[in-house]
């Protein structure tokens, strides 16, 4: 009897240190998840994309291929624009005034056109993938 | 280092992406036990336009040889419109016509659409889809959870929409459902992408080929169409389902 009290008692013991163990491990395992997270948000090299005038500077754009890329717009303009991109399977709104990001590639190289949806006589650009 | 931590996390979000799918398999399949009527309905993307407002038809219409369901005609009419950069909204009539019955207004819809993840910032892009429906001449409710998500393979795009179904009133029997339909499509050109779908849900489940495409009609303004042919599987579905939709985005 007092074997078997024991050996429940040892039993409790393991668990609750397991308990204490597993408990770091998990925030371990959740810090290291989050600074993987992290690292891929901040390993996603950025480009700026100025919209002023209704006109997209620069209006080249040239990005390696096999490289995901954040392009972070930014509109100078009062007004709002959108910028559209069949090619590249984009459709983002900036407002006036105001800034987004969006996220293009992988790509393949070759040229791959965009414009402002609100003035597509003047916003136009285009993406190079070298 | 970095390099290789982002490798680890595009691993992870790969690896999340490929169990969601397994999962989404297994219960496409289950669903044909599961969800009720016609399963065949359109492929939810998980993006939204700020800004956008939009009015939308879509019909259904089913046929079927004797032994299967009744002809039937399913139309929809909706005004949407996002709020903010993530969420949309939309509003639905919905009008049913049977091959013996008059056209009369079934029910109405809310619904709304969350873009959960930036496109393209992972390795596949999130949303979530509520539906709150009811009938008018009925008590009959249903409250629809759905889970979008949508892989580009460079002009290839595919997408799944997972959906869980509670159906409740004193005119149906309670119950849970389920319902997939999945989507894929080649981005030929902006105004014809031609693409396959697949939709499963109870008594009934479909495969075929569908074809959708946009057209500028000015700043802003956009007339999005898609026409398919489903085609039954199993001798408990329609035979072939055609579904239209026509869309004014302003």
């Amino acid at each position: 009897m007092k074997a078997v009290v024991h050996s429940a008692s040892t039993s409790r013991k393991n668990r609750e240190m397991k308990k204490y163990l597993l408990t770091p491990l998990k925030t371990l395992s959740a810090v290291a998840v989050l600074c993987f997270a992290i690292a891929a948000w901040a390993a996603t090299p950025e480009i700026e994309l100025i919209i002023k005038d209704h006109l997209f500077f620069p209006a080249i754009l040239e990005i390696p291929a096999g490289q995901k890329v954040r392009v972070r717009i930014i509109n100078q303009d009062p007004t709002p624009e959108e910028f559209e991109s069949f090619e590249l399977n984009r459709e983002k709104l900036v407002i006036g005034n105001g800034q987004t990001v969006i996220f293009i590639g992988p790509l393949e190289p070759g040229e791959y056109p965009f414009f402002g949806e609100f003035y597509p006589k003047t916003a136009q650009g285009v993406v190079i993938v070298k | 280092m970095i390099e290789s931590n982002y490798c680890s996390c595009r691993w992870l979000s790969g690896l999340v992406f490929k169990a969601f799918m397994s999962v989404f398999v297994g219960l496409s399949l289950l669903s044909q036990a599961l969800a009720d009527g016609s399963a065949v309905d359109k492929v939810y993307h998980p993006y939204v336009d700020a800004l956008e407002s939009e009015i939308e038809f879509r019909s259904l219409f089913q046929e079927s040889s004797s032994g299967g369901k009744d002809f039937k005609q399913l139309h929809q009419v909706s005004f949407g419109r996002s709020f903010g950069q993530a969420l949309f909204g939309e509003v639905y009539l919905v009008g049913e016509r049977s091959r013996s019955g008059q056209f009369e207004l079934e029910a109405f819809e809310f619904e709304v659409k969350w873009q959960l993840t930036e496109q393209g910032e992972y390795s596949a892009d999130w949303g979530l889809l509520f539906e709150y429906e009811q009938e008018f001449n009925d008590d009959v409710q249903e409250f629809t959870t759905g889970i979008l998500v949508e892989k580009e393979f460079g002009r290839f795009s595919g997408t799944a929409n997972l959906l869980l179904i509670q159906e409740w009133g004193s005119a149906i029997k309670d119950e849970f459902e389920t319902a997939v339909a999945m989507q894929a499509r080649y981005r030929y050109s902006r105004a014809f992408e031609p693409g396959v779908e697949l939709y499963a849900g109870q008594d009934s489940a479909g495969i075929g080929p569908v074809m959708m495409g946009s057209v500028s009609l000015g700043v802003r303004k956009t007339l999005r169409w898609e026409a398919g042919v489903i085609f039954g599987l199993g001798s408990d579905s329609p035979d072939n389902s055609f579904r239209f939709l026509l869309e004014y985005e302003f």
